[in-house]
């Protein structure tokens, strides 16, 4: 030991009794930020978030790149000329992946339970609906790093885009509204688990259905009764709608209003019962 | 600080987990200003207590007031007085050592934290590493941190859980000033649990030994020690031997086993010896151990077992490695 009086130099160290205390915002701010800084110096994180949407885009857009102009015509509806296949998949796959990004908000909780951070985080008088809500915050905002990626090759893909400053705008808050609803929805699902496997079995659930009864992949004009009956209140369709009448109509209607206005509402309710919840069932380990 | 002078008061104080006891109706009195021990072998509870004094996991039955505060009604307020270093020392490995500290600072609310971070990483000598994340630290200096970070927002009272584990000599003495000038200093009250017989003896002010979630005795170091009117032989045979043929044995006054070993209760291990080498024979007997009068003889008078099973090292070792692995990776 170097230090010659240890008590000397601590009793230096401490001032009056800890009065200096900031407001709660601290601990939101302090959460949000150790998420986005565990989330941007993860090269692996980066690469996962990247390349899903981007493989969607090669193998599912390459596959019907084939098919001729007239068929796809009569498959993708009132498509002004010239549309692609690309074009039309591009604004759903985009929904698609701010849905299944909350699968990592939920996977980086667990991991937090598991190597007992949890406690850490927990022993400090932040409260559970804090780290539920910078948890879902993290997460959506991770799910943004795909757009401009997605647009750069979409783009490179041959796809033309079209939409006012404006319209992007709203098609952007869209896909917030929706990664936030839905990281808030894996989150509250998942708040009383430890298991590693949850968030991939909830994801399966819960992603796959939602996906493909979305109109993401394929128009639902082309889906039986029960299937449209699914994608009439799927947000993920909504948000796709949403996108594709900006990206590939380059419109934005009073019907897109109403689908943002629905994404504003999945987002509240579901960001109100996940705080509810886990404020109750946020486990420590 | 509370009223009536306890730093933390607790009656009845029970944790169940299913039909597990693992705190069981545990009365506990720490005056504030003091170092309270609690010594126990593996699973007794401590860690259990510890949780449940600080809010981190609910309390099943009695009540408890830590800091002045009820910790069922008011947890947070309980909260911000307390400190808490982990046996298994969590860190966030992504972050550096001035990040971590930085998050600990966020989650306190501290304003004004960072001339304090700088002499705590001076003071544990970490300073040239603050920028490396912690992941890439030694384990002594990952404890070190995770003691750091217990200290930043001037806890009224401080939960160590095995402070020392896993630690070389000359860390664990650092520590051991560090933690009896925290106290001496400042007033802060110090809760800690261990199995090392030596340190809640040097560092404690009082103790308790705690089997099986149950206190089975309190007092201070000395007084536990004299409460013990018999020395403890602690004999292990090559061959099977009749518990009768040491019950035989003038001054013996109770045997009992423990796995391949047995423990003698003799009134002076002294006089005893002589006569157990008389009685067996001498080449059979491959180890043996003499307690005279200390916390590990207390706990052996009253559970007929030890705290510090021989070799015991070499488990906490392993212990401490597996946890460190696991908040690792
Ligand atoms: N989360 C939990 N769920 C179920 N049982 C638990 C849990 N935590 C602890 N226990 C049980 O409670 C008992 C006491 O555990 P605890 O960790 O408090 O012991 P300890 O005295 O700290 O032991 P050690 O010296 O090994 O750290 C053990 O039987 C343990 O299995
Ligand atoms: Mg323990």
């Amino acid at each position: 030991m170097t230090t010659a009086n240890p008590t000397v130099t601590l009793r230096a160290t401490v001032p009056v009794r800890a009065d200096g205390r900031v407001g709660q915002f601290s601990q939101f701010s302090g959460l949000y930020a150790r998420e986005l800084l565990k989330t941007f110096r993860n090269p692996w994180v980066i690469v996962i978030t990247l390349v899903q949407p981007f493989m969607w885009l090669a193998f599912f857009g390459g596959m019907l790149s084939q098919v001729s102009s007239a068929q796809l015509d009569e498959f993708l509806l009132h498509a002004p000329a010239g549309t692609s296949y690309l074009s039309f998949l591009l604004p759903g796959v985009l929904s698609t992946g701010m849905m299944s990004i909350g699968m990592f908000g939920a996977m980086s909780t667990i991991q937090d339970k598991r190597f007992g951070f949890m406690k850490r985080i927990l022993i400090t008088p932040t409260s559970k609906a804090t780290v539920y809500l910078t948890k879902a915050l993290g997460s959506a905002t991770r799910g943004l790093v795909q757009i401009p990626v997605m647009i750069a090759a979409a783009t490179a893909f041959g796809v033309t885009l079209h939409g006012s400053p404006l319209a992007w705008a709203a098609w952007i808050l869209g896909l917030v509204l929706l990664g936030l609803g839905f990281s808030a929805l894996f989150l509250a699902i998942t708040s009383s688990s430890t298991d590693w496997q949850t968030p991939g079995v909830i994801s399966n659930f819960i992603t796959m259905p939602l996906m493909f009864a979305s109109g993401a992949m394929f128009p639902a004009s082309i889906y039986p009764p029960w299937m449209r009956a699914i994608a009439d209140v799927n947000p993920v369709g909504f948000s796709a709608q949403l996108s594709r009448s900006v990206l590939t109509y380059g419109q934005f209607t009073g019907t897109d209003l109403t689908y943002l206005g629905y994404l504003g509402l999945f987002a509240l309710v579901m960001i109100l019962a996940g705080t509810a919840l886990a404020s109750r069932y946020l486990k420590v380990e | 600080m509370s009223a009536n002078g306890w730093a933390i008061h607790a009656q009845g104080l029970t944790k169940r987990y299913g039909s597990l006891v693992a705190v069981d109706h545990v009365d506990l009195e720490v005056p504030a200003g003091s170092v309270f021990g609690l010594l126990g072998p593996n699973g007794a509870g401590k860690t259990t207590i510890i949780k449940v004094l600080t809010g981190l996991s609910d309390i099943t039955e009695g009540t408890a007031h830590v800091a002045g505060y009820d910790v069922r009604r008011d947890p947070m307020h309980v909260k911000q007085r307390v400190g808490w270093v982990a046996a298994e020392v969590i860190l966030d490995d992504d972050l550096s050592g001035w990040e971590n500290l930085w998050l600990q600072a966020k989650l306190e609310r501290l304003s004004d934290w960072k001339g304090r971070a700088e002499q705590l990483l001076a003071y544990f000598e970490l300073t040239d590493r603050r920028k490396d994340k912690v992941g890439t630290y030694s384990t002594g200096m990952r404890k070190k941190m995770e003691i750091a970070l217990a200290l930043l927002h001037q806890p009224e009272v401080i939960f160590m859980d095995e402070p020392t584990i896993g630690l070389d000599a000359n860390v664990r003495r650092m520590l051991w000033e560090l933690i009896t000038g925290v106290n001496k200093q400042f007033g802060v009250t110090v809760l800690l649990t261990s199995h090392y017989i030596e340190e809640a003896d040097v560092l404690c002010d009082r103790v308790a030994i705690i089997d099986h979630g149950r206190f089975v005795a309190t007092g201070t170091p000395s007084e536990l020690k004299g409460r013990v009117k018999a020395d403890f032989v602690e004999i292990e045979t090559s061959e099977a031997l009749d518990p009768a043929r040491l019950r035989a044995i003038a001054g013996v006054t109770d045997v009992r086993s423990q796995g391949n070993a047995w423990i003698l209760r003799v009134g002076s291990a002294e006089e005893a010896l002589p006569r157990l080498f008389h009685a067996l024979q001498t080449d059979r007997i491959r180890r043996i151990n003499v307690e005279k009068p200390s916390l590990e003889s207390v706990f052996i008078d009253i559970t007929g077992k030890r705290i510090e099973q021989a070799g015991s090292d070499v488990q906490d070792y392993r212990k401490f490695y597996l946890n460190v692995r696991r908040a690792r990776r």
